[in-house]
């Protein structure tokens, strides 16, 4: 069963925000429940990293998914632990979504060496191969080709896994965007190309940047593209993803989903920035009413105690964690 | 045909242990994978991936040109499982995968605290002569040297090259380098001769002598036997070094060497500045620059990007006359060393049995 009030896109009538409320709470279902605590473990997870920021407890740059949540459940839901998802470096989101563990994440994200990677990743390379997340990149667009390569691993090894890439809109701008869906399309590989588009590179707009629409460049390799416009629904974009997956499982061919959403706070770093004159607040405010995680209050009240709990768990985790000492410094190099 | 060496035959060229090595690697390694521009046509990289596409055709795979996403297709194929020797043909074009090489393959587990490892193999084929010209004769090992996470050998035998290429599929769990140098791929060589090795991607001594020692790479080891030979006629005793391993030279080896010698002299096939000489009077500089009983002496390629025609390119690379005239120099502590200069061709045509194209 689908939310109602999420429904916009499928050819229902959008609802008001407050008769979607009221709706939502009449139909709840484990699904959107079970999707929107995933959301807002998200979210409050990073508005906690946003009241630990001034004490520099931690110190990495941090990119915050803050109004992107709903991108990296819906993307996740249908993905097993044997699909491989490589990312970016706005990646908290989707480290989470992908089945990550919080206090590790906490310790890594504190330089802690029982964090992720032992405190040498920081926020920018989170991985957790256990549940197939493979790595995120601070170098724009270049974890796409790992997907296209993985899919390629997956199909001489006939495992069966989807490979996943998540990447921004700009990343689109890079060749190699172009060379992995050419490879992908070539090869008929099982890979899922997710363009999370907030409509940002930095702080520069698509009207600066790309002469083409993404999803019409995608179609140009044959390979089926989407776009789905309510980034913000998490069950819309469950069932979309979902369909594609199921798709794709039948048939190991390429898909490519783009995916328009909204970061609330500054390119990097806890902040807002609306003052710096490239964005308004009134187009974030028109977004965040439509947002679950804001709309549907009564269940951020039930659900944020126990949420509460485990992330204080995880800033506890991180405190207690000792500092990587000499011996790790050059361990792993090769 | 006499077998020795791990079956290797007595004679065997460059060439044949290339395609000994990626015909090993294939039907060894079930999970190893040929992928580039060029490795399934009629050339087969020079003959030395020849006949694979068709016996494994699902395992060399031919690319578009591409080099930044097939590294990084190479990456994720190797993070699922796969080893990929990805191939170019020129080793300029693995300058468009430098992203994905130096920003990711070097770094993937050691950014992420050893979660993954990256075990993939880069051959990479320096050109050289026949007006190879600027962007088709480079020689970048010292690049890709300088950024920790890579190892970057060039071998300059068969028996380097049959022995640190199995090594590095069955048992180094990172990116390797390979540098091939185009030259020598025609050369045949006395594999009997070759020495053992501690280890398959260690330096090796390739000759002793007690005068000077000459720590040289690739087909600069070829040129250093050449010279070496000349000026033992003459009273001259060369130990020769070939490094072998640029990214993680032998330092003892080394040190032990001029320990014997107190005289150094580094041949190398690229340009002097913050290069391999630079490495190597570095370890030496800081060890222990005592040990020199003369300053040291660095042979390479003119401060120049490489000019095409003949009559520059012959100037532009160090040959067997500077060799010899700088090593007897340096033995015998004046310019008037007393050492004939040999009236041979230049490394270019010596070493060539073919014209153009190529």
């Amino acid at each position: 069963m689908r939310c109602v009030g999420c429904s916009a896109g499928f050819g229902g009538t959008a609802l008001s925000v407050e008769t979607a409320s009221r709706v939502q709470k009449m139909v709840r279902t484990s699904r959107y429940e079970a999707l929107f605590a995933q959301a807002l473990r998200i979210r409050l997870f990073e508005e906690r990293l946003i009241e630990l920021y001034p004490f520099d407890k931690i110190q990495s740059p941090v990119h915050l998914s803050i109004g992107q949540e709903a991108v990296a459940v819906g993307v996740c839901e249908s993905l097993t632990r044997e699909d491989l998802l490589s990312t970016t470096y706005r990646g908290h989101a989707f480290y989470i979504a992908k089945g990550g563990r919080l206090p590790e994440l906490m310790a890594e994200l504190y330089g802690r060496a029982n964090g992720i990677s032992g405190g040498k990743a920081g926020s920018m390379h989170l991985a957790a191969p256990e549940v197939g997340m493979m790595g995120a990149s601070a170098v724009v667009a270049s974890t796409i080709p790992h997907a296209v390569g993985s899919a390629l691993a997956a199909r001489l090894r006939k495992t069966g896994q989807l490979s996943v890439v998540v990447y921004g809109d700009g990343a689109t701008e890079q060749g190699v965007h172009h060379e992995s869906l050419n490879f992908a399309a070539l090869h008929q590989l099982p890979v899922l190309f997710i363009c999370e588009n907030n409509e940002l590179a930095v702080h520069t707009r698509p009207d600066a940047r790309q002469a083409y629409r993404i999803i019409d460049h995608v179609g140009t390799y044959g390979i089926e593209a989407l776009r789905i416009e309510e980034g913000y629904d998490f069950l819309r974009v469950g069932d979309v993803v979902g369909a594609t997956v199921e798709a794709m499982r039948r048939d190991g061919r390429p898909r490519f989903i783009e995916i328009l959403t909204r970061r609330y706070k500054e390119h990097v770093g806890p902040g807002e920035d609306f003052a710096a004159g490239y964005r308004s607040r009134a187009e974030i405010e028109s977004w965040m009413a439509k947002d679950p995680l804001i709309a549907d209050a009564d269940l951020v009240a039930d659900l944020t105690p126990a949420i509460m709990k485990e992330i204080d768990e995880a800033v506890a985790f991180a405190e207690a964690g000792p500092l990587p000492d000499r011996s790790a410094l050059l361990k792993d190099v090769l | 045909m006499t077998m020795i060496h791990n079956g290797l035959p007595a004679q065997m060229s460059y060439r044949e242990a290339l395609a000994h090595a990626m015909h090993s690697a294939l039907d060894q390694h079930d999970n190893t994978i040929i992928i580039g521009q060029g490795v399934t046509d009629f050339k087969g990289i020079f003959g030395t991936v020849l006949g694979l596409a068709e016996t494994h055709p699902s395992r060399v795979i031919e690319t578009p040109l591409a080099e930044d996403s097939v590294t990084g297709i190479c990456i994720g194929a190797a993070l699922n499982g796969v080893y990929p020797i990805n191939i170019h043909i020129r080793a300029d074009f693995g300058l468009l995968a430098a992203n994905q090489l130096i920003n990711l393959a070097a770094k993937y587990k050691y950014m992420f605290g050893g979660l993954f490892n990256v075990p993939m193999m880069v051959r990479m084929v320096i050109g050289r002569s026949w007006g190879q010209g600027a962007q088709h004769s480079q020689s970048l090992q010292s690049l890709f040297a300088h950024i920790p996470g890579l190892v970057v050998l060039m071998p300059s035998t068969p028996e380097a090259i049959v022995s640190s290429y199995a090594h590095a599929i069955a048992h180094h769990a990172g990116p390797v380098i390979m540098l091939e140098h185009r030259l020598m791929y025609d050369l045949v060589f006395e594999t009997a001769r070759q020495a053992t090795v501690p280890h398959p991607f260690g330096s090796r001594v390739e000759r002793s002598g007690g005068d000077v020692t000459i720590v040289a790479t690739s087909i600069m080891v070829l040129e250093a036997r050449r010279a070496a030979a000349h000026l033992a006629a003459h009273g001259i005793d060369c130990e020769i070094i070939d490094l072998h391993s640029i990214s993680h030279p032998d330092h003892q080896m080394i040190l032990d060497s001029i320990a014997k010698t107190g005289r150094l002299v580094v041949a190398d096939t690229s340009w002097q500045p913050y290069g391999v000489s630079a490495e190597i009077c570095r370890i030496v500089a800081e060890r222990d620059p005592r040990l020199l009983k003369a300053p040291v002496v660095t042979l390479g390629m003119a401060p120049a990007p490489c000019p095409t025609a003949k009559a520059l390119e012959d100037m532009y690379y160090p040959d067997l006359h500077v060799l010899v005239d700088a090593t007897a120099r340096l033995v015998r502590g004046r310019e008037d060393h007393g050492v004939p200069i040999l009236d041979a061709k230049s490394m270019t045509d010596f070493y060539k049995h073919f014209k153009g194209p190529f």
